[in-house]
């Protein structure tokens, strides 16, 4: 029993770390644009598709690929602004989520139905040399290339931080964040900053992608389950703090994992649910975001 | 050096700015005076290019304003705090003050800019790397026009400088911008206060409604019979 605790306490802070990867993009995007992207689970599957093609025609290493994949997603995500979601960063704040949902479905429906058009239905796994790798710690096994997506998480909230924190671009980030308004009059070019942070949230999005289509799998219908548990990761974790969404990633798939083992496999996602309520309930700022009046 | 000739402004259907003309010439406080919803603060934000003009035009150093994004007007030279204290509570008073130069004009004198900021407002110093979210309200007022002067201004625009202000704060700030104006800046100033802005400004505009009812050198307006009789409690 205690080995079995176990290695779902590791199983679940690996998918966790999935989890706030995912999430970190979606809350760039919302935190700096205001605008709720349901489509970023369908940007992720793309990215998988992208490293799982590479793998397959080219024999490209699905890491290698990975800095390719986040610039090619980077372009598209900037595309992506400029043809759909400029027309919502247009419309008053306070209507930008609803504007934002409504387009980004649409993207959903479109980029699902083209990735069964030409990718197929079927569900795709890259298999490397090191695919079935693992490590033996105590009685826990810890498979090496799903400790290797949490640690690409770890190093993109890092990444993230440093950003926000420490560069020129950084700081314009978070002042559009606050009031794009007083930005603008700042001098900031808020549209530059808007397409560069979805641009950086799609790309983000591509990343985990790549790692899924490793450690998990890809296929065209995977978008909407990623884009929920980022959302609740969202939530749990409140915008303003990078590595609190790594944390709160951790937690969710830490509590979901738990959840399997002692009540079982069929409230997984019932405990991810309840987790969700219960912080909007309780806490709807989130465990490191600020209260905002 | 700013000139608006006709400026019309409308929220939708609701037009609520009728064809204003104002100007500012180089080194002087020029106020634009009004009751709560005159469309003071309508005007500002329309010149800002964050509303859109309905009809008329307005130039600054004799570049057409109309149509030129926000950013690019800070970067000719022309700083707007806005109503609501332009700092930023989520960043620290010296990022605040390092994002007040974040246009190509200012970028390359921040240090000296910022040095001189330092000098003319020693309590930011004290409070370099606190958030601005928890200053007092004199401190805020500070660190906007602070930050506003690192981007080197050649017109600074303020919208309601004395708001939720105390008086002893208030007679501070305006002390500040005769200071700014001294200096060679230019300042165009909306206020409700009447008497306060009046011994600052060497011109002011009444606006009323929309629409300019009248406009003068500082002394005459005071002296005006309808002016004192509608605004000031003399």
């Amino acid at each position: 029993m205690t080995q079995l605790i176990l290695q779902s306490v590791v199983s679940g802070l690996l998918v966790g770390g999935m989890y706030g990867l995912v999430a970190l993009g979606l809350a760039l995007a919302f935190g700096v644009l205001k605008v709720l992207n349901v489509a970023h689970g369908e940007l992720l599957m793309l990215g998988g598709y992208a490293s799982f093609f590479a793998f397959t025609f080219w024999g490209i290493d699905p890491f290698l690929s990975m800095p390719v994949v986040f610039i090619a997603m980077f372009a598209f995500g900037a595309i992506l602004y400029l043809t759909l979601f400029r027309y919502v960063t247009r419309t008053e704040i306070h209507t930008r989520i609803k504007n934002s949902l409504l387009i980004s479905f649409g993207l959903v429906l479109v980029l699902q139905s083209m990735a069964v058009r030409f990718f197929t239905a079927d569900e795709r796994t890259i298999s490397t040399a090191y695919s079935s790798d693992a490590f033996t710690i105590g009685l826990v096994r810890v498979p090496v290339v799903r400790l290797a997506g949490l640690a690409v998480a770890v190093i993109a909230a890092l990444f993230l931080e440093w950003l926000l924190s420490s560069t020129r671009f950084g700081r314009a980030l978070r002042a559009t964040s606050e009031d794009w308004t007083r930005a603008a009059l700042t001098g900031v070019d808020v549209k530059r900053v808007y397409l560069v942070a979805f641009a950086i949230s799609a790309a983000l999005a591509a990343v985990a992608g790549s790692l899924i289509s490793i450690g998990y799998s890809v296929s065209p219908n995977i978008g909407l389950g990623w884009t929920l548990k980022a959302l609740i990761v969202v939530v749990l974790a409140g915008l303003g703090s990078m590595r609190g969404i790594i944390v709160a990633g951790l937690f969710l798939g830490l509590m979901e994992s738990l959840a399997a083992v002692w009540l079982g496999g069929q409230y997984r996602e019932v405990a991810a649910l309840v987790l969700f309520l219960v912080v909007l309930s309780f806490r709807p700022q989130g465990f490191f975001g600020r209260a905002h009046a | 050096m700013l000139e608006v000739d006709g400026l019309e402004v409308a929220y939708g259907d609701l037009q609520v700015v009728w064809g204003v003309s104002f100007k500012v010439s180089e080194s002087s406080i020029v106020a634009i005076l009004g009751p709560n919803g005159a469309g003071k603060t309508t005007t500002l934000l329309a010149l800002m290019g964050l509303l859109p003009v309905k009809a008329g035009s307005a130039s600054f150093k004799n570049n057409s304003l109309i149509g030129v994004p926000t950013h690019q007007m800070v970067n000719l030279g022309l700083v707007m705090i806005p109503e609501e204290r332009a700092a930023f509570s989520s960043l620290t008073v010296e990022e605040n003050l390092e994002l007040g130069a974040y246009t190509p004009r200012a970028r390359p004198r921040q240090r000296e800019t910022m040095a001189e900021v330092w000098e003319t407002f020693p309590r930011l110093a004290e409070r370099r790397s606190q958030k601005a979210g928890t200053l007092s309200g004199g401190e805020r007022q500070m660190l906007a026009i602070g930050k506003a002067l690192m981007a080197r201004p050649e017109l600074l625009i303020l919208d309601e400088p004395s708001l939720g202000l105390a008086p002893i704060v208030v007679e501070k700030s305006f002390n500040i911008i005769t200071e700014i104006r001294d200096r060679g800046v230019s300042v165009l100033m909306v206020e409700q206060h009447l008497e306060m802005a009046l011994q600052v400004a060497d011109h002011a505009y009444i606006l009323e409604m929309g629409s300019m009812v009248t406009d003068g050198t500082s002394s005459e307006l005071a002296a005006d019979p309808r002016v004192r009789e509608a605004y000031l409690s003399l």
